[in-house]
């Protein structure tokens, strides 16, 4: 597939639906003590949609991402991809990290990092695997890096490097714990627009993690609002904002606006949100 | 970053200081001012040191010695680096040989080889043995503390692609912790080299240890001398060799560091 291909008509949403059931997170301490990170989350994303978590900081998101992803597991409930319960790391799913400094692999160039995803996989030849490797860095613009290293390119082109390795995976579900926050402002933008665009040509079904909620919304299908920890889901809000969404008219929209205004309302106004965090 | 021409004068300066040493040597045992027996002019000393080139003296000596040095180093490396990663991957396995590994450590390696000699002779057994010991530690630490350094986020991106646990090792755990591991292995390599040497003056039966001490006990003393110029040498090009590899192997480290 070409970059052009990717603004031609998406393809049907592949995968399976992801539940989330009631999914609790205790940690005990080495002094014997425990504390509750995640009480009773229930979630279901249905395949091809994106669905956005927003949490104050420290709320658990990231552990409850963790746990979906099958990296760690829960002490409570079950998260099943279809009718499998993910035990392990399964196989359709691919969790993208913040620090993408360090989740890509200093020693690896660019294209042995993107093959990192999916050479173990799959019996293909060296050419053939080069050629999906291609295939992804062309689509994040970065094909002329593929024997840089890591080390040698910028914060959001290390991210566009990650993203591509992600989906080179092909996984059915993609994971994003707040990818675009260790990034600057403008690259952030872009990298909204560039996932959107993935998405939109390759139909995962896509969860992400965030406390920036202009991010959340203008990506999402749906936002799931959590509490502060434990965490559990205060609310979940539909965006319903049309699709294909404008990195400029999207955000200025009356129906943006207003969501954000609920959205950060809500975050704001609970004991132990941001604004208890201010004072 | 520095121009060509300061750079010269520095590298100048640098060189020049080994040159005044070695000329004020050369006056003082012209002169007499030190015992011309015991410290020969360096010019005697490098026509003897040419002669144990050019004869091909230095040959078998030096054999011997990088044999002893390589098997030894080998060995004390590969032992130190697969205990050191599971010593560093599980706080079960660090915990049962910790106590060992600091009681032995602490120990000077050359106050050992009285030990070794009653168990394994004077041969090439005890000299590699020492070696091995005198290796062994310092990489065992690093590469200890290199595993434990290795980012959590480094693994869990191999397991979020479905890698296993030993493609996780392979392709993970060594290479991150290659830097540490480098750093042990060139104090060792010290070691290595100077255990080498002691062990090789204890024995007398062959290497440049051997050479420089019964030189020195038959009263030859331009040869003894010559001996350890073929030693700094070895000392020399094997640290150069070192870097080289290191330089390949952990390529990332320094242009990351900057």
């Amino acid at each position: 597939m070409s970059v052009t291909a990717l603004h031609q008509v998406s393809p049907a949403p592949q995968g399976a639906r992801l539940s989330i059931d009631k999914i609790g997170k205790v940690f005990t301490g080495p002094s014997g003590g425990s504390v509750k990170a995640i009480d009773g989350v229930t979630l279901n994303v249905e395949p091809g949609e994106f669905l956005a978590i927003v949490g104050p900081s420290g709320c658990g998101k990231s552990t409850l991402l963790q746990v979906i992803a099958g990296l760690m597991s829960p002490s409570s409930g079950a998260v099943r991809l279809g009718a499998q319960d993910v035990t392990g790391e399964p196989a359709h799913m691919v969790y993208l990290f913040q620090q993408y400094g360090k989740s890509l692999l200093p020693w690896m160039s660019v294209a042995e990092n993107v093959m990192f995803s999916f050479r173990h996989r799959i019996v293909m030849t060296r050419s053939a695997a080069r050629a999906r490797c291609d295939e992804y860095l062309a689509m994040v613009g970065l094909l002329d890096f593929a024997d840089h290293y890591p080390w040698q390119l910028s914060g959001g082109m290390q991210q566009r490097v990650a993203i591509a390795r992600a989906l080179a995976a092909e996984p059915k579900v993609l994971l994003m714990d707040e990818p675009f926050s260790s990034v600057d402002a403008l690259t952030r933008l872009d990298l909204h627009a560039l996932i959107l665009d993935l998405w939109t040509a390759k139909r995962f079904t896509a969860v992400l993690v965030t406390h920036d909620v202009d991010e959340a919304i203008f990506l999402a299908d749906r936002v799931a609002v959590l509490t502060h920890r434990p965490a559990s889901i205060s609310e979940v809000i539909d965006t319903n904002l049309p699709r294909p969404r404008l990195s400029i008219e999207t955000r200025e929209s009356p129906n943006f606006l207003a969501l954000r205004h609920r959205l950060l309302a809500h975050l704001l106004a609970r004991p132990g949100g941001a604004a208890h965090d201010a004072r | 970053m520095m121009r060509a021409k300061d750079r010269l004068i520095i590298v100048a300066a640098g060189c020049s200081l080994p040159a005044v040493f070695l000329l004020g040597l050369e006056f003082a045992s012209r002169n007499g001012w030190v015992n011309p027996t015991f410290l020969p002019a360096p010019s005697a000393i490098f026509a003897t040191f040419a002669q144990i080139i050019l004869t091909g003296a230095f040959f078998a000596p030096l054999v011997h010695t990088l044999t002893l040095l390589f098997v030894g180093y080998s060995i004390g490396c590969i032992a130190a680096i697969s205990l050191g990663v599971l010593m560093g991957y599980s706080r079960a396995i660090y915990n049962l040989f910790e106590p060992l590994t600091e009681l032995i450590r602490p120990i000077p390696k050359p106050a050992l080889l009285p030990a070794l000699i009653l168990f394994l002779g004077l041969g090439a057994p005890m000299e590699i043995t020492i070696v091995a010991l005198g290796s062994f530690f310092p990489v065992l630490i690093n590469t200890v503390q290199g595993v434990r350094a290795v980012d959590p986020v480094m693994i869990d991106t191999a397991r979020t692609f479905g890698h296993k646990s030993p493609a996780v090792w392979r392709r993970i755990l060594l290479p991150a912790s290659a830097p540490y591991v480098l750093a042990g292995m060139r104090i060792s390599l010290g070691l290595a080299l100077l255990l080498v040497v002691t062990s090789e003056m204890l024995s007398g039966n062959g290497g440049l240890g051997d050479a420089i001490l019964s030189a020195q006990r038959s009263f030859l003393v331009k040869e003894s001398y010559a001996w350890l110029i073929v030693l700094a040498l070895v000392g020399l090009v094997l640290t150069a060799i070192f870097n080289w590899t290191e330089k390949r192997v952990a390529f990332w480290q320094a242009p990351q560091a900057q």
